[in-house]
């Protein structure tokens, strides 16, 4: 390890960041500006990938893991600031007018790969397709949107059914991918493999669970970008593995890398190491229809109960940020008067369980996975809660299996041990995760004061204001514990000696278009 | 043997392999289907809702009765139709053609391991049985059998790749695209394979050849003044040799099983790790392939292994 600097200054930035709020945050813009300068042009990237990608069109993929090879080909019409996840404009800009009017204003002279035009035509087309395609998996994204008409050649005015502000975060995911409309309409149905987009880099072959390469778009329309001729993933779902391809040298960066595996790099030679905060929340789902986790207190006892300082020490080597929400410390929208809630207090605990009815301790069953990480969390969780006389009884399976019967018809177990891994507004993973009917919420119940809340929460275009209804969500999912946070994930990534300029981002899925090879 | 024998063997095993394979990637799909876990949910993705994953089951035909999407899947595979991946849409034949070299690859050469190294081990430690040869070579082959592959796997990679750097660690080449390449990087899981092969070859060997040794036959052939280099390699290796080609038969169909772990630990985008990404996801069609092009090999192997049974042994009918 020889970069060991650069992971302090990283870690240190966001510290000042979550002291001083969004004062910094001016400041740090200017850091891409400053790579920019000494970045250096050419080189082909080879990264060593965590999983196949579901598909390569944005509208019919799920994983979340897809995002970073995703990007690398399509550009989306908003983006975000590395840090914090603030919206900033992409391909367009936006503005609502009205509560219930967005406006698109497309950056002029930007073409697909093919040559097509990216105007309001063609944005409309993939909104519309995105809404009603009935392979597209982004439908619930834009629920909110009544219509999409075109009011110029490169203006996109979206008239909703109720105000949603949520939209700008909403089009820097997969909803704002934008796809070449002439290749979707050519390939008639067959569009998983033969991706055409705006990004930086243009396809060139894909083989399953093997690898992907891309190669540069010499017509992208950010002047002197991107700096790579090209990147090579190999698909290596053996995180270990791909840890051992960057040390032997045959991949360049390897990334979303476990805990465990920090010494491992730290005993190579040669090797950078990458260390930063991410929205990828280690969590308990509770079932809170039925018995007995539809007693708050119960909830409750179990959030007293987790000792989340020695949980991030026992399995996560440090490398991780005790949650005491969904959200990060260095979120925009962090409160931080909810996160004193659950102090670690096994007496207290025990003393709720007793007003519950649970004298003797309780017997909870629970699902967690069966992969070496989670086998080791679920341990350290059952000594913990034992301590207060809650009983876990695990079953473990693959995540298909264990989080289908949680969450899906058959409702089994009463907790889940899994992991929300974020996304880009938080009204996204309210909505997902406890809005009444929500598939994460495996009840299916929520309370009508919360589906307010979480309406409001898209009403207002001001982040401060946004940011007021967020804290009164977080209180109210926090203090009626309708789940418990754990952990927030640290993305821990190993880079070769060559790549410069890699910068983290806070939704945990890495971006290449800083890198440059030295 | 006169060849229309020969061409009623392989008509009969041909025959008897269609149940099997038929059998076998039924079963297959019949786990699949009972254990919990729907494809339906991996391609709902991330912000999968009740709605959408009823609506993607429709879609795919999930939702039509067992039998029906088993009989729409041999229909088409009779027909030469593999289908596509559910989740990635790439076609099931053009996944197992890429996928199929490099797993065969690997295997072949640790087979070729397990024989080069196995055998003499296992003569030199029959003809002296009870020798300090003989001790030393069933230690090791005890050892060889007991240490896991993947385990071995690693130690190879930590010391002949990250420490010497004289073999690749991880990947796979094309062998039509470079031969020396592909060679290169399959050589170490090859290793890994071949462990417990080249053990269970040489102590095969030494127990079916001390047994020929201490029969009748030789003692006659003793008798009869031939020298004792004579007897082994010439009377005692013929006699062994259908047992062998039990081994090695057997060892075959191990090794094509063990690659799904040698496979992860190198990242070789193999068979292995086709199918187990594949399972993960309920992919069915590309399982369903998986199980289908290696049933037919091994019904394939069983076939040239009978042939070889009835020219080594003609009493073998």
């Amino acid at each position: 390890m020889t970069d060991a600097n650069r992971t302090t200054g990283i870690l240190s930035r966001r510290d000042i960041l979550a002291l001083a709020g969004g004062v910094s945050l001016a400041a740090m813009t200017n850091l891409p500006a400053f790579a920019q300068a000494a970045a250096k042009k050419g080189g082909v990237l080879k990264i060593a990938a965590p999983a196949n990608p579901s598909s390569l069109d944005p509208a019919t993929g799920g994983a979340g893991s897809d995002h970073s090879i995703l990007w690398t080909m399509y550009d989306t019409l908003v983006e975000w600031d590395y840090d914090t996840l603030k919206p900033k404009p992409g391909l367009a800009k936006w503005s609502y007018p009205n509560p219930k009017t967005m406006l698109l204003d497309i950056n002029p002279g930007i073409k697909f790969h093919d040559g097509t035009d990216l105007d309001a035509e063609a944005v409309k087309f993939n909104l519309e397709r995105n809404r009603q395609d009935p392979r597209s998996n982004v439908k619930a994204d834009l629920t909110s949107v009544e219509s999409v008409e075109v009011t110029g050649p490169l203006q996109v005015t979206l008239r909703l059914k109720n105000p949603d502000t949520a939209l700008p975060a909403i089009l820097s995911d997969r909803a704002g991918m934008m796809v070449s409309p002439t290749n979707i309409k050519a390939l008639n149905g067959d569009t998983n493999r033969k991706p055409v987009g705006a990004g930086p880099w243009k396809f060139v072959s894909w083989a399953d669970n093997a690898s992907i390469v891309v190669t540069r778009n010499e017509t992208y329309w950010r002047p002197g970008r991107p700096y790579l001729d090209g990147i090579e993933f190999a698909i290596i779902p053996e995180l270990a593995t791909a840890l051992r391809s960057v040390i032997a040298g045959e991949n360049d960066m390897s990334f979303s890398l476990p805990a465990r595996l920090k010494p491992v790099i730290d005993r190579a030679k040669n090797l950078q190491v990458v260390t930063a905060p991410t929205l990828y929340c280690i969590q308990l789902y509770f079932n809170y229809a039925r018995a007995p986790l539809n007693n708050v207190k119960v909830r409750q006892a179990v959030n007293f109960a987790l000792d989340r300082q020695a949980f991030v020490k026992a399995t996560m080597s440090g490398l991780g940020e005790p949650a005491t929400m969904t959200l990060p410390s260095s979120h925009w929208a962090y409160d931080k008067s909810v996160s004193t809630l659950y102090p670690h207090d096994p007496a207290k605990a025990r003393k709720l369980l007793a007003e519950a009815g649970f004298k003797n301790g309780l017997d909870l069953t629970i699902g967690g996975y069966n992969d070496q990480d989670s086998v080791r969390r679920s341990e350290v969780l059952q000594a913990q809660l034992g301590e207060a006389g809650i009983r876990l009884k695990f079953t473990r399976g693959t995540i298909a299996e264990i989080s289908g019967q949680f969450f899906a018809t058959e409702k089994k177990y009463d907790v889940l041990l899994s992991a929300w891994t974020g996304r880009p507004d938080p009204s996204m993973t309210y909505a997902l995760g406890f809005d009444k009917g929500a598939y994460y919420n495996a009840g299916r119940e929520a309370d009508p004061e919360l589906v307010k809340l979480i309406q409001q929460s898209r009403e207002s275009e001001d982040l401060t204001e946004r940011a007021a209804v967020f804290a009164k969500i977080q209180r109210f999912i926090m203090e009626n514990a309708l789940s418990a946070p754990i952990a927030f994930q640290y993305e821990l990534d190993a880079l070769g000696t060559k790549v410069k300029g890699y910068v983290p981002d806070l939704l945990g899925k890495p971006k290449f278009e800083n890198i440059n090879l030295a | 043997m006169s060849l229309s024998r020969k061409r009623n063997i392989i008509v009969r095993r041909l025959l008897q392999a269609v149940p099997v394979i038929v059998l076998s990637t039924f079963i297959v799909f019949g786990l699949l289907k009972l254990v919990p876990g729907d494809v339906a949910v991996t391609l709902a993705g991330d912000n999968a809702s009740d709605e959408r994953i009823a609506e993607i089951q429709h879609i795919y035909g999930l939702d039509r009765p067992f039998l029906v999407q088993y009989g729409v899947w041999l229909w088409k595979a009779v027909q030469g139709d593999l289908s596509s991946s559910l989740v990635s849409s790439e076609s099931v034949l053009s996944s197992i053609e890429r996928c199929f070299p490099h797993t065969l690859l690997i295997v072949f050469l640790a087979m070729a391991m397990a024989l080069i190294i196995g055998i003499p081990l296992g003569i030199a430690a029959a003809s002296r049985p009870g020798s300090s040869t003989d001790g030393f070579v069933m230690t090791v082959a005890s050892l060889g059998v007991a240490i896991p592959n993947f385990w071995l796997g690693m130690l190879l990679v930590a010391f002949f790749a990250l420490d010497l750097n004289w073999l690749p660690a991880t990947g796979a080449v094309p062998i039509s695209e470079d031969f020396w390449g592909a060679i290169g990087h399959a050589i170490l899981p090859a290793c890994a394979l071949a462990a417990g092969g080249i053990a269970e070859v040489a102590r095969q060997l030494r127990s079916s050849l001390v047994e020929i040794m201490s029969s009748q036959q030789v003692r006659t052939l003793h008798a009869k003044g031939l020298s004792p280099s004579a007897i082994l390699w010439r009377h005692g290796l013929k006699n062994v040799s259908v047992n062998l080609l039990t081994v090695i038969s057997l060892l075959f169909n191990r090794m094509l099983a063990a690659t799904v772990v040698v496979e992860a630990v190198f990242a070789i985008p193999g068979m292995g790790n086709l199918i187990v990404n594949a399972a993960i996801h309920r992919d069915f069609p590309v399982v369903q392939g998986v199980v289908f092009a290696m049933v037919l090999i091994v019904v394939a192997l069983n076939l040239v292994t009978d042939v070889l049974y009835s020219i080594l042994d003609p009493r073998i009918r």
